[in-house]
């Protein structure tokens, strides 16, 4: 690869360097899902949820700020995967484990490109939207996150869509819940 | 070649001048809508303006602007109007629906490098420009007015500092914004 980079000579390579600078920089990109376990914590001892206090901190995109549309497809994909975890909302039962989320958005500039080792030296510095959302479970007892899961990427053009936007968080949600450890 | 350096500082030139414009263009408005899953408009008729945003517009160019509230407040109930809503009057009652709307500007980076898409890089020496812009969006939210759920969020972004130096042109762009989507709220 370094090789057909470096070589890059005339329009069309010109053109092969510039199709692979766009594939480098989507997977620089790419995004990522990671959870975090309090250690020694038993996940399975918990078996009722609610939803903690809402969100008030800004997300970073006046668009997802108190967005109620946003918010409730969210928590619906949460409760799906809880409800699979064998978990129940059930206002009966004084809940066990409190669920927390905070979605943001930054933008972020991408230099990697410009690393030598790419040897690509008309590259240019690729901006995008990060978005995060993080995933807190928090034992109701103590008031200690005992997981968090949380997925990062590129959501370019993402929260302008709303029909792309719901599948990203279909997708993310099913992502951070599947590193739960049981 | 004896003219070819003055003429590839002419197409210099031309490229920063068009590398300009298109800076310029690279912040077209972008606009949109999130509408509640089985939204049935059918349900709602009547409309008033909801009680003023507790958020802070995040720049005090837009806070209290009379001129910007009176237009965009009017064009909404334009496009409203034209969709079959009413607005509430003591006849109707009260509102099925209140609004709400939120302007916001933010700076926002954008990356640009026009020379090379031109072709014009030679021996890798095309500089790319980082330029700040100020982003402004406006969101415009439809609230059930029994249940307070939010049923509708309309938004617009576009770059806002040639509006704010010119009124004609802000006028224009709420126009614009609100039309757009607004485009994409159901008829009833």
């Amino acid at each position: 690869m370094q090789t057909i980079l470096a070589q890059g000579k005339g329009s069309r390579s010109g053109m092969v360097v510039m199709l692979l600078a766009f594939v480098l920089s989507a997977c620089a990109v790419k995004s990522a899902v990671r959870s975090y376990a309090e250690p020694g914590a038993d996940l399975r001892r918990f078996h009722a949820y609610s939803w903690g206090p809402a969100e008030i901190l800004k997300t970073g995109d006046p668009r997802l700020d108190s967005n109620e549309i946003f918010q409730r497809h969210l928590q619906a994909a949460v409760e799906r995967e809880l409800a699979a975890k064998g978990l129940a909302k059930n206002p009966a039962v004084p809940p066990d484990l409190l669920v927390h989320y905070h979605a943001s958005v930054t933008q972020r500039i991408d230099l990697s490109q410009h690393e030598p080792f790419t040897a690509c030296p008309d590259c240019k510095p690729f901006v995008y939207d990060a978005g995060t959302l993080v995933i807190d479970l928090v034992d109701a007892q103590t008031g200690k996150v005992v997981w968090r899961g949380w997925s990062e990427g590129n959501v370019d053009g993402v929260l302008g869509d709303q029909r792309w936007l719901e599948e990203r968080i279909d997708r993310d949600v099913t992502r951070i819940f599947a590193r739960w450890p049981h | 070649m004896k003219g070819e350096p003055m003429s590839r500082l002419r197409v210099t030139a031309i490229l920063a001048l068009s590398a300009v414009v298109l800076a310029g263009c690279a912040t077209t408005m972008g606009a949109g809508a999130y509408a509640q899953r089985g939204l049935e408009l059918s349900r709602y008729r009547t409309y008033d303006w909801g009680p003023a945003d507790a958020l802070p517009t995040g720049d005090p160019r837009l806070d209290k602007d009379p001129d910007f509230r009176d237009h965009l407040e009017g064009a909404v109930e334009k496009q409203l109007a034209a969709k079959g809503f009413v607005r509430a009057t003591q006849e109707t009652g009260r509102p099925d629906l209140l609004l709400h709307y939120h302007a916001s500007i933010d700076t926002r980076i954008d990356v640009g490098q026009t020379e090379r898409e031109y072709g014009a890089c030679r021996n890798g020496d095309c500089q790319s420009w980082v330029v700040n812009y100020e982003a402004g969006t406006l969101v415009l939210d439809m609230v059930d007015a029994k249940s307070e759920r939010l049923i509708w969020r309309g938004w617009a972004q576009d770059s806002v500092a040639p509006m704010l130096a010119d009124r004609n042109r802000m006028r224009q762009k709420i126009q614009e914004a609100v039309g757009r989507m607004m485009g994409r709220f159901p008829h009833r």
